[in-house]
């Protein structure tokens, strides 16, 4: 329990960090290079969810225990509510930086096209009546959709021409950024990673409940 | 509560910065409270 007070604090001083914290002058970018502090740690933290929705999905396929399939579907379902995020949050930066809110960026595309796959997985859960056929199929389903996220995620940005400021880690393998804002995004990615995994434990205790009643 | 006001108009920063609080604040109680009420369900069923 201390740990979530801890979080709590932790965020706090994120967040205070990262909009008062003097930043150096970027050209073209100003004060609204300030977004990656939280537009950036919902992308990784949709990476992490869509990984974890892949690795127990493989184990489903491989124990055959409902359970995995469950944990799949929760990280899934978080995952697409952090991409939801991201492309929010990417969208209201595009406004006052490149002067729409949509622009069909690749990365605006290739994020676009990660919530349509995504979007796939929870209608054909739905559309499957039997648990262990939804089971089977989703778990095979997002294991290849996960193939498709680094894809677009990574690769996809980097070989196409954009708008969108530099990765994190640019096209020559390196991280090019002012040393106390490097610090203040690792702090970020920490807490954002550390909300996600108690936002999947709480859904994990929920399914186990679910699981229980159906029994 | 004017030279506040004043304040806040002038620098805008801090106005964002009460709202991200803010916004932080109730996202953070209501994963607390389901956290709290989830544990009391499963004292019931004893998951």
């Amino acid at each position: 329990m201390k740990s979530k007070y801890f979080l709590f604090v932790w965020m706090l001083g994120v967040f205070c960090f990262a909009l008062l914290y003097p930043i150096p002058f970027i050209p073209a970018l100003g004060d609204k290079a300030r977004v990656l502090y939280f537009h950036v740690p919902t992308a990784w933290v949709t990476v992490l969810a869509f990984l974890l929705s892949m690795v127990y999905s493989v184990q489903y396929l491989r124990k055959k225990d409902i359970l995995y399939d469950y944990k799949a579907a929760s990280a899934a379902g978080l995952g697409l509510l952090f991409c939801i995020l991201a492309t929010v949050t990417g969208a209201v930066w595009a406004k006052f930086n490149w002067g729409a809110f949509w622009n069909w960026d690749p990365r605006q595309t290739s994020i676009f096209l990660l919530l349509l796959i995504y979007g796939a997985y929870f209608a054909l859960r739905s559309a499957t009546e039997s648990e262990e056929t939804r089971a089977k199929l989703s778990s095979v389903y997002a294991v290849l959709a996960f193939i498709t996220v680094p894809f677009f995620m990574f690769i996809l940005p980097r070989i196409v021409e954009s708008l969108h400021p530099d990765p994190i880690i640019n096209e020559s393998g390196k991280i090019n950024m002012d040393r106390s804002m490097l610090m203040i995004f690792i702090a970020s990615l920490a807490g954002f990673t550390w909300l996600f995994i108690w936002m999947l434990r709480i859904k994990i205790r929920l399914a186990k409940i679910e699981l229980s009643e159906l029994d | 509560m004017d030279a506040l006001y004043s304040f806040l108009e002038r620098n805008s920063y801090y106005v964002v910065l009460i709202i991200t609080l803010i916004i932080w604040l109730g996202l953070f109680l209501y994963m607390l409270s389901v956290d709290k009420k989830l544990k009391k369900i499963e004292k019931e069923h004893e998951v």
